[in-house]
């Protein structure tokens, strides 16, 4: 009993501290480089100016203004996608016919690039902020959707002859036997599609902008030559796409308390 | 405005009509507010141009004319033209090439005051052609040779092939390549390119590095206006008073800013991260209060002769 424990506990076994391991040296490396001059410094400045543009941006309460903008974009435009994503997917998936009609025009529009839209989201929505919304809502879209579908035709067999054979209704069977199977596949589509979601809510902010946001004042950034403060930028979205991710596989968790995969998993 | 990436310009031009159609119902923003000022939202580019505008803000010039201004920072006119067509905003900043490849294309835009220009001086402009190899001393010597471009069929590489056709070389020689005024310095320094044209604050960082400057806007034509303030066809027949008030209010504040050059350094800094010592060293544009008719003219030639557009514009119709 004690032995595994004591194994758990070697540092070379804790992903946490692993990790931290990880980023240390990655940021070792790049205040290294560029003083080193392997790396032109003027373009990738050294970590440590990084660091210290990220404490001014800190400082700033227009930063904050722009890390709001990008999470309510990112949250709405997120929140747009998985009920769409959700609501089409059981219908699609639970109709054998609609799902044969509408296979091969998902799977024409799903590769299609957000980012290629881009000037078609510019003219259909004059508002900045709604052309950003449609280059997510697209982008993350496509994930919930596609597990969504997976996950209604995951039934076990069983189970359905079960509910059939206790003549359960339609609204009971969506209740108790499709949404319990569908719901880690949705839990995996929302994981997939959130930080889709975070990357394209920076790149819209970038290239259109009209809002207040991280990617916004990225490109404010790079137009002022404040090379250090645009690093320190991508560094926040980076920062929020950790936060997301581990927000999300929380919720995973919390909503899947009940699922075997989620009771048998080694904690973080 | 230079920072203007028109990503499929022809796209946007060609549904500007739709555009107009779909976003209609947006244009109850510009409802008088209740204090009796005319609440005007104006798309502009993060940049050194549009200090006028900020500093007239700050200094009450449009409070004056009962205008009530709000500043709204886009990335390129490929998103400002579509949203002052549909009324989303009510003006909104845009080079000069853009607007009339835009009439040329129905667009219903005009207008309605000046920018900013070229500073008088081919030498000490705010904007410059720069090379770094040295066997490269004129414009000419461009032929064979790749030069940088922020956008590609629009004023800057407009105004490189008319320098160096002017020089007696074959522009057609010449090959551009896209790549943003940030990424400019970068790309000669690899020598991806053997010249790039860069604006403020990008000019007086690359000339630090010792780079020779053959040529600007300013030797295209002296005082050549770059960019304008523009609105929709619409609010001017609709409002033609408020546009009238802002063309005012915008006459005064470049007035002012021209005038003033260390209060539009100071304000450079307050809606862009420039540090105060880069503004500080930066060539400012020149801001002239009206339109220079006959700059207008000769990039409308120019661009003639480039094939962008098929006659020359209507200056005096799309520039009021």
């Amino acid at each position: 009993m004690t032995t595994p424990r004591v194994a758990r506990r070697r540092a070379g076994d804790n992903p946490a501290l692993l990790g931290l391991v990880g980023i240390l040296a990655f940021a070792a490396l790049l205040e290294v480089l560029p003083r080193a001059g392997v790396l032109p410094a003027e373009y990738l400045p050294p970590t440590s100016r990084i660091v210290s543009a990220l404490l001014d941006e800190f400082g700033r309460g227009s930063f904050w203004q722009a890390v709001g903008g990008t999470i309510t974009t990112w949250l709405l435009g997120l929140v747009i996608a998985v009920v769409a994503g959700i609501v089409l997917g059981i219908v699609i998936g639970s109709v054998p016919a609609l799902r044969l009609a509408t296979a091969s025009t998902v799977e024409f529009l799903r590769p299609i690039p957000s980012v290629a839209l881009l000037p078609l989201a510019v003219v259909l929505f004059s508002a900045p902020i709604r052309s950003i919304l449609l280059l997510v809502v697209y982008a993350s879209f496509w994930p919930v959707l596609i597990q969504v579908l997976h996950g209604v035709t995951d039934i076990d067999p069983v189970a359905r002859e079960t509910a059939l054979s206790y003549r359960l209704d339609r609204w009971r069977r969506a209740r108790y036997l499709v949404w319990p199977t569908t719901l880690p596949y949705v839990m995996t589509g929302i994981r997939l599609a959130a930080s889709v979601a975070l990357v394209l809510t920076i790149t819209g902010e970038l290239l259109i902008g009209g809002t207040k946001g991280i990617g916004e004042r990225i490109a404010v950034a790079q137009s002022s030559i404040t090379v250090p403060s645009m690093y320190a930028l991508i560094v926040v979205s980076g920062l929020i796409g950790v936060l997301a991710n581990v927000a999300t596989r929380r919720a995973e968790r919390l909503v899947l308390a009940w699922h075997p995969a989620v009771r048998r998993e080694f904690p973080l | 405005m230079l920072r203007t990436r028109f990503i499929a310009l022809l796209a946007v031009t060609a549904l500007a009509a739709t555009t107009s159609a779909c976003g209609s119902d947006d244009s109850s923003d510009a409802a008088p507010a209740t204090g009796g000022a005319d609440k005007v939202k104006v798309g502009v580019i993060p940049i050194v141009d549009v200090a006028p505008i900020y500093l007239g803000k700050a200094k009450g010039f449009f409070t004056k004319q009962n205008v009530d201004l709000s500043l709204e920072q886009a990335q390129g006119g490929a998103a400002i033209v579509p949203a002052v067509v549909s009324g989303q905003y009510q003006f909104g900043f845009s080079n000069v090439v853009s607007l009339m490849i835009g009439q040329s294309k129905n667009v219903p835009i005009k207008a309605v005051a000046n920018g900013n220009n070229a500073t008088a001086d081919a030498a000490k402009d705010f904007s410059g052609l720069l090379v770094k190899d040295s066997a490269i001393t004129r414009p000419k010597d461009l032929e064979g040779k790749t030069v940088a471009s922020n956008t590609l069929k629009n004023i800057v590489d407009t105004s490189v092939k008319d320098l160096v056709r002017k020089d007696g070389g074959d522009p057609s020689k010449v090959k551009f390549v896209e790549i943003a005024f940030p990424d400019m310095a970068a790309a000669l320094d690899a020598n991806r390119v053997q010249a790039i044209f860069v604006v403020e604050p990008f000019l007086t960082s690359a000339k630090a590095k010792g780079w020779k400057q053959i040529g600007s806007f300013a030797a295209v034509s002296p005082s050549l206006q770059v960019a304008a303030y523009f609105t929709s066809q619409q609010l001017l027949g609709e409002k033609a008073d408020l546009v009238k008030r802002f063309s005012a209010a915008m006459k005064e504040s470049l007035a002012y800013a021209d005038a003033h050059p260390d209060e539009v350094r100071q304000i450079v800094t307050t809606y862009t991260t420039i540090k105060a010592e880069a503004a500080a060293a930066m060539t400012l544009p020149k801001f002239a209060p009206d339109m220079d008719k006959t700059s207008l003219d000769t990039m409308s030639n120019l661009l003639v002769q480039e094939g962008l557009l098929a006659a020359p514009a209507d200056t005096a119709k799309l520039f009021q």
